[in-house]
């Protein structure tokens, strides 16, 4: 075996629409070693992982394993050179056995048939090895999420890997099933196997790796040994210094102003739990937090769009019973979810249309909608937003990100909500049409709408709000005011705190 | 979990049940029922019906559907027997049979290709072949009928062999090697594995397309085999052989407890899902409904293909409520 790394990224950038992913980004990972990868979120970890795991084919650079050029963009070729993942969301087949999902696509044959005997004793012996009592014919839906993801990790170490991907591997696993994890990667480790591990949780990063390498904004930031980093210097590299056009505008104090949204004690089995808060008129709270920590789920349940097992909302001071979206738009409140593509905008039809969308019963006398009020509510909002387009019968798919993002805000805005719940509103966003969307919320918040403003994007979040809630696994964890947040204080209070380590 | 639960998730056990409660009260009404002449009747008539559900079972696993299997039977008895009859091609019979299996393969395989290639859904690739196969084959018949067809031919569907009928003897090579490749071979836990999440089935590595394809082409070639066993049963080919077949085997598919959505089926469930509905036809004539019993099919059929469904929902939001106790 040659000396130099086992796997090798040279150069790598993958751009998806127009906005870069990874910008040449190299990184060498050496046979035998566990090396963290770290970054928040967005910094384009998933991309790189799904360019070593053969998934996503990278626009240009190239992936080296033992110093010899790798074929990319395919699954099998990754797999042959002996790359295995253990994603983050647990991807499996619910209607097979743990046996058919640990050895579909590899599985042992005997002639043309499988060896179901030989799939058995193997499936047996890896989960035996994870310390793990799996019922091996059960269709792996009906088990545990723990078991599920043990069954997923089976599956990962049935390859004879000689560098192991994990993404995020004890998301969903207790302290227990997380010892046996750690034990597992030493051992494989002690085995000549490199680990690339990617966690949110830097305890464990620290406890388990030989290397760290932080990304940021898709650009390699820094590799270093990590007996000679702390927890401070890796969040310092994570977020960067410089703190993007956060300039505090002197706002007057919201404090005495009324409380249009309040939320109580508010909780979904599993998901969230004792979640209290308070959106002023005029004010815009943020709400920071890591992928996963339940923000856009709590947005969601205050919306009536999934339910809730406890607490109250409400608007204006009086209760909003639970169970219906319409009546949460009636009594004022607006929700622009995440993913505007699915979720927020009809894309094939016009942009007129789909901004007059949510206000056509206000349009509407006798069942006819007026074609003209509808126009003049259409060229309205387009002047407001400075939406782009030649014309209002363009189809709303044929806009840019940003200009789409302004139409689903104007569709919301159209119905003139007091309470404006905002999730992730400038993902995917470029950069001069997330200006205007900025100073957009700021003029809706000045006009006196409260603001609930989700979003991962740090620097955005701390130039935006007067308030910024930060959520962790499903709680609140903090609360900054605008004066002594920082990137480093959100981040400390959104990481989830020690796990199996400190048991 | 209680036996209401069970038979809701484990379909199988629930039509074996409804199948063996129709028969005891069949036979009690009317003993002549269950005389031997009867009960083969029977299974010769739902040979097609289990054959070309073994297909379509796949088909539905992986979360498609293929609707075209009737015209496809039509057509390809309209090939069959022009190839065969002395009065048209008049080829030796074996020759007829070969090009009519893979006449059957090649629509399956254009199936597959449109649905996986074009990424036109199946539902729609299918119902374009329903209508387009039906209309080649009411050209290619030009409204007449083929009634000399060759003896060899007819020994396909009213031959025995070993005391068996021929058709009886292929449909259950059909079962059993659709059973041991659903079961023990690499590409038919593949074929679940596409059903099940389509999105891991590439993550694993998986060809999603190609194994589609495969079901597709599998289909149209079980189609050809159902079509040489039972189109030669009758002395006569006319255009309209196959219709309401494709509603029939979805239905003793969907009965059987393939889910509609992928992923999950057996071909034990189709098979008696087949002998389910098989027997409703044969029980409402033994009930002397007399014109009203083909009235009375259909409406059954329509019945029991919502009522799969409804169960289907009903253990899935069962299970749910178990997982979050």
């Amino acid at each position: 075996m040659p000396d130099g790394p086992l796997v090798a990224l040279r150069n790598i950038t993958k751009t998806f629409g127009g906005v870069h992913a990874l910008s040449g980004v190299t990184l060498e990972i050496a046979a035998g070693e566990i090396h963290a990868l770290c970054g928040e979120n967005g910094a384009g970890k998933s991309t790189l992982i799904k360019i070593l795991s053969g998934s996503v084919q990278p626009d240009s650079g190239e992936v080296l394993v033992d110093g010899s050029p790798l074929a990319t963009g395919s699954v099998a070729v990754s797999e042959a050179a002996g790359i295995a993942v253990i994603h983050q969301e647990i991807v499996a087949f619910p209607h097979l056995s743990a046996q058919d999902n640990i050895f579909i696509g590899r599985e042992p044959r005997r002639g043309i048939l499988l060896d179901r005997a030989k799939m058995r004793s193997e499936a047996q012996r890896l989960l035996n090895q994870l310390g793990e009592d799996i019922d091996l014919s059960q269709p792996v839906g009906d088990l545990p999420v723990a078991q599920q993801q043990m069954v997923g990790m089976a599956r990962a170490l049935s390859h004879r890997c000689r560098l192991l991907i994990m993404d995020e591997p004890t998301a969903s696993l207790s302290a227990r099933e997380t010892t046996v994890l750690f034990r597992i990667i030493r051992q494989l480790q002690s085995e000549g196997v490199s680990i690339l591990y990617v966690s949110h949780r830097l305890e464990e990063i620290f406890a388990l790796s030989n290397h760290i390498t932080v990304l940021r904004d898709g650009r390699w930031v820094a590799t270093e040994p990590t007996r000679e980093i702390n927890q401070d210097r890796l969040i310092q590299l994570m977020v960067g210094r410089e703190l993007a056009q956060a300039e505090a505008e002197t706002k007057p104090a919201t404090s005495a102003e009324r409380v249009l949204l309040e939320v109580r004690g508010l909780k979904r089995e599993g998901v969230f739990d004792e979640i209290s808060l308070q959106v002023r008129a005029g004010e815009i709270v943020g709400m920071a937090g890591l992928v996963g920590a339940g923000r856009s789920e709590v947005a969601q349940s205050v919306f009536n769009l999934d339910p809730r097992d406890a607490g109250e909302v409400l608007l204006d001071g009086e209760p909003l019973p639970a169970g219906s979206v319409r009546r949460a738009m009636q009594r004022g409140l607006a929700l622009v979810p995440e993913d505007r593509q699915h979720a927020g905008l009809v894309l094939p039809m016009s942009v007129g249309a789909n901004l007059s969308m949510a206000s056509l019963p206000s349009l509407t006398c006798c069942g006819l909608t007026s074609a003209r009020r509808e126009d003049e509510l259409i060229q309205k909002l387009m002047r407001e937003l400075v939406v782009k387009a030649a014309s209002p019968k363009l189809a709303a798919s044929s806009l840019s990100g940003g200009n789409q993002q302004k139409l689903v805000l104007g569709k919301w805005l159209a119905r003139r909500p007091k309470v404006l719940i905002l999730d992730e509103p400038t993902r995917g966003v470029d950069v001069g049409a997330k200006a205007e969307i900025y100073r957009l919320i700021r003029g809706l918040a000045a006009e006196g709408m409260g603001v609930l403003l989700i979003s991962s994007d740090l620097p955005e979040v701390l130039s935006l709000s007067d308030r910024i809630l930060i959520m962790r696994e499903g709680r609140i964890s903090g609360e900054l005011s605008r004066t002594e947040a920082t990137q480093e204080k959100i981040l400390a209070l959104a990481i989830p705190a020690a796990t199996a380590q400190a048991a | 979990m209680n036996p209401l639960t069970l038979l809701a998730r484990r379909r199988e056990y629930a039509v074996a049940l409804a199948l063996a409660l129709t028969i005891a009260v069949a036979g009690i009404v009317n003993p002549a029922f269950l005389a031997a002449g009867n009960l083969r009747d029977i299974l010769v008539q739902v040979v097609p019906a289990a054959i070309v559900g073994c297909g379509l079972t796949f088909v539905i696993v992986t979360g498609e559907i293929d609707i075209s299997v009737g015209s496809s039977m039509g057509l390809l008895a309209a090939v069959l027997g022009q190839l065969c009859s002395p009065l048209h091609a008049g080829l030796p019979v074996w020759v007829a049979v070969v090009l009519t299996l893979l006449a059957g393969t090649l629509i399956g395989l254009v199936n597959g290709l449109l649905v996986t290639v074009a990424r036109v859904p199946s539902i729609i690739v299918t119902l374009g072949m329903l209508t387009a196969l039906r209309g080649a084959t009411e050209m290619l018949m030009a409204g007449k009928w083929i009634t000399d067809l060759p003896s060899a031919l007819r020994f396909l569907g009213t031959g025995s062999v070993l005391g068996m009928r021929v058709s009886l003897w292929m449909a259950a090579l059909v079962i059993v090697t659709s059973i041991l490749f659903a079961r023990n071979t690499a590409l038919g836990r593949r074929v679940y594995a596409v059903g099940s999440n389509p999105h891991a089935a590439h993550l694993a590595g998986l060809s999603v397309g190609r194994i589609k394809i495969f079901v597709f082409t599998l289909t149209g070639f079980l189609v050809g085999v159902a079509t040489l066993v039972s189109v030669p049963q009758l002395s006569v080919i006319e255009s309209g052989i196959g219709i309401g077949l494709e509603l029939l085997v979805v239905t003793c598919v969907v009965v059987g407890g393939t889910s509609i959505s992928g992923g999950k089926g057996t071909i034990i469930g189709t098979i008696l899902g087949v002998g389910l509905l098989g027997i409703v036809r044969t029980v409402l004539i033994f009930l002397n409904l007399g014109e009203r019993s083909v009235y009375w099919e259909r409406a059954i059929q329509g019945g029991f293909i919502l009522a799969a469904v409804l169960a289907d929902n009903f253990a899935q939001k069962n299970k749910r409520g178990e997982a979050h106790a």
